[in-house]
């Protein structure tokens, strides 16, 4: 039955259809390694590293969701990280110690609260003024994280933030500071978060931002509120941020205005460089290189920094498109 | 007869001193081909310009269906069926040549909000998108990317998109730049066809296209209109050859 559905497709789709078993494939592939890692690893460093991945990872998808899928570049993305790290920290100190799960979505609401009208100043300009502006509020942010030090306790961090058990609906799953636990609360987070940014990049929504990031004047004139699907897809990216900054500070304990250092936008930006953007799997794999590279070098030499500069600039001019790029020109049926 | 669908009062635009459009009033009808000529720096496509809320009125209204647009966004006039093509191709060069078009009839049909279905699933706008590729006879290069079209058939795909808006009133910005005869045949086939359905204003260089397929046609001169009429009317004004005088577009006015 399914051969003589096969037989009769032309022979481009049926390329496309083998081309997206291989990438069902190779992504189960990629989710049951992650999975597994936990129990093969020696130690416990590299299950911090690989958690680390996976939380900057998220960061660098919604990245991409704002540059590779709705064309605007933003050099600050961290600051949303920041933010939710922040927000959902300082919620757990003050309101709410008992339960995370209120910390985290009071954390994420707080994050695109405060995205919402830095978003309506933003999405006014595109192009390279967009990009001004990211750096402009993001440093705002990080003077408040770095000088508000009754709240956020200045260059200091965020200390003493709780680690409350995680629950499921009254019933234990981690046991508080479990990072066993955590990784695996990471990992079903950002799952279902690449998911569902995957399906929304795939629908309607994801049609109307492409066509935004491929020609803003043409989108206007086919009828399209620009302002208002650059604010969405802007709201959707801090969100995501957010999200990635309430396990940031799940998982370290402690966050310092270090997170939404210009540096570390610029180091967000390279992961999806690296990973290849308008892919969203991408940036995972370009976050992974970013964090291991920074963290091999490091115990070499202090100037890693300079180190990581170099394999960037190299891997932009001799592969462009990044990994996904990479990936894209090594599948491609010939002849397309 | 047919009725007026869009008009202009003394609309005028200025770029810093230097008025682009002064004191324009126009009245474009329902169902036929409007032609807008004019030597170059006329203000052709400034009077579009202003007309599609690209740029601004310094002065003057424009009304569309007896309503006051000239405030509103552009968004707004598209999907009120104010639909236009670009002089300078203006389509989106990464997307597939179907995707081109499904975009436009979704943002016209709606359902952008639709965060978690496919985008297949707006069966409506698949089904229009085809019916629009296979009428503009792009079906052989649907698939492929726009950026790897030739500059003919990504004219067209400028018309396509703007019909993929439903519009009432069709603004076509010089469709024929740029193409071979045999393409400048057939756009303007469709252009003719496209004027037994909806208002069309075409602004075109091409003198034999206009001649051929207006019913009408305005002369714009240093932003003002000197001459309106039938084709007839327009080949016979005299102030109309005047303007021409001396430019490249004047004789093939004289020879008609």
């Amino acid at each position: 039955m399914n051969n003589i559905h096969t037989a009769a497709m032309p022979a481009p789709a049926l390329k496309r259809m083998r081309a997206s078993k291989l990438n069902l494939l190779l992504f189960l592939t990629g989710v049951t390694v992650v999975a597994i890692l936990p129990l093969i690893l020696p130690n416990k460093f590299y299950l911090r590293l690989t958690n680390e991945i996976m939380i900057y990872g998220l960061l660098a998808m919604s990245l991409d969701l704002l540059l590779g899928y709705t064309g605007l570049l933003s050099f600050m993305h961290n600051a949303y990280l920041g933010i939710g790290a922040y927000a959902t920290g300082i919620l757990l100190i003050h309101v709410f110690p008992e339960s995370l799960w209120l910390a985290i979505i009071g954390g994420v609401l707080i994050t695109v609260l405060i995205s919402a009208p830095v978003g309506w100043v933003q999405v006014r300009t595109g192009g390279l003024a967009f990009a001004l502006l990211t750096v402009a509020f993001g440093m705002m942010f990080y003077t408040v994280g770095w000088k508000w030090y009754s709240l956020t306790g200045g260059d200091d961090g965020l200390m003493g933030v709780p680690q409350p058990d995680i629950t499921f609906f009254g019933i234990k799953i981690v046991s508080s500071g479990d990072s066993f636990g955590i990784y695996y609360f990471t990992l079903i987070i950002v799952l279902g978060l690449f998911l569902l940014t995957w399906r929304v990049v795939h629908s309607p929504l994801g049609a109307v931002l492409e066509a935004i990031r491929e020609n803003e004047q043409r989108a206007a004139f086919i009828g399209i509120n620009v302002r208002l699907y650059k604010l969405i897809g802007w709201m959707m990216a801090c969100g995501l941020a957010g999200v990635a900054g309430s396990i940031y500070i799940l998982y370290r304990g402690y966050t310092g205005p270090g997170v939404m250092s210009a540096f570390a936008g610029a180091g967000v930006l390279m992961m999806v460089l690296l990973g290849g953007m308008g892919s969203l799997w991408g940036p995972f794999l370009g976050a992974a290189v970013f964090i291991f590279m920074q963290d091999y070098i490091s115990t070499m030499t202090e100037h890693w920094e300079f180190f990581v500069g170099l394999v960037v600039i190299l891997l932009v001019l001799f592969m462009p498109g990044g990994l996904a790029g990479f990936y894209g020109i090594m599948t491609k049926p010939r002849g397309e | 007869m047919s009725t007026t669908i869009l008009s202009t009062r003394d609309l005028s635009r200025y770029f810093g001193g230097v008025a682009a459009l002064n004191l324009v009033t126009l009245d474009i009808m329902d169902k036929q081909v409007h032609s807008i000529i004019g030597p170059n720096g006329a203000g052709k496509t400034t009077l579009i310009n202003v007309i599609t809320g690209q740029l601004e009125a310094s002065g003057g209204k424009v009304f569309y269906q007896d309503k006051d647009i000239t405030k509103r966004p552009v968004h707004d006039r598209v999907k009120m069926g104010l639909c236009r093509t670009f002089q300078i191709t203006s389509i989106f060069m990464g997307l597939s040549v179907r995707e081109n078009i499904r975009i436009a009839k979704q943002a016209q049909a709606g359902g952008s909000l639709r965060v978690f279905s496919r985008r297949d699933s707006l069966q409506e706008v698949s089904k229009a998108t085809e019916e629009i590729i296979s009428r503009v006879g792009l079906e052989d290069v649907a698939d492929q990317p726009a950026k790897n079209l030739a500059h003919g058939d990504q004219r067209v795909l400028e018309v396509a998109i703007a019909l993929a808006g439903n519009p009432k009133l069709v603004l076509l910005d010089e469709p024929a730049a740029g193409m071979s005869p045999t393409e400048t045949d057939q756009v303007s086939e469709l252009i003719k066809s496209l004027g037994r359905e909806m208002a069309v204003v075409l602004v075109e260089h091409d003198m034999e296209v206009v001649m051929t397929i207006s019913d009408r046609v305005t002369v714009l001169h240093q932003g003002g209109i000197i001459a309106d009429g039938s084709t007839q009317e327009i080949s016979e004004n005299e102030e109309v050859k005047r303007a021409y005088l001396g430019t490249e577009n004047w004789a093939p006015l004289i020879e008609l």
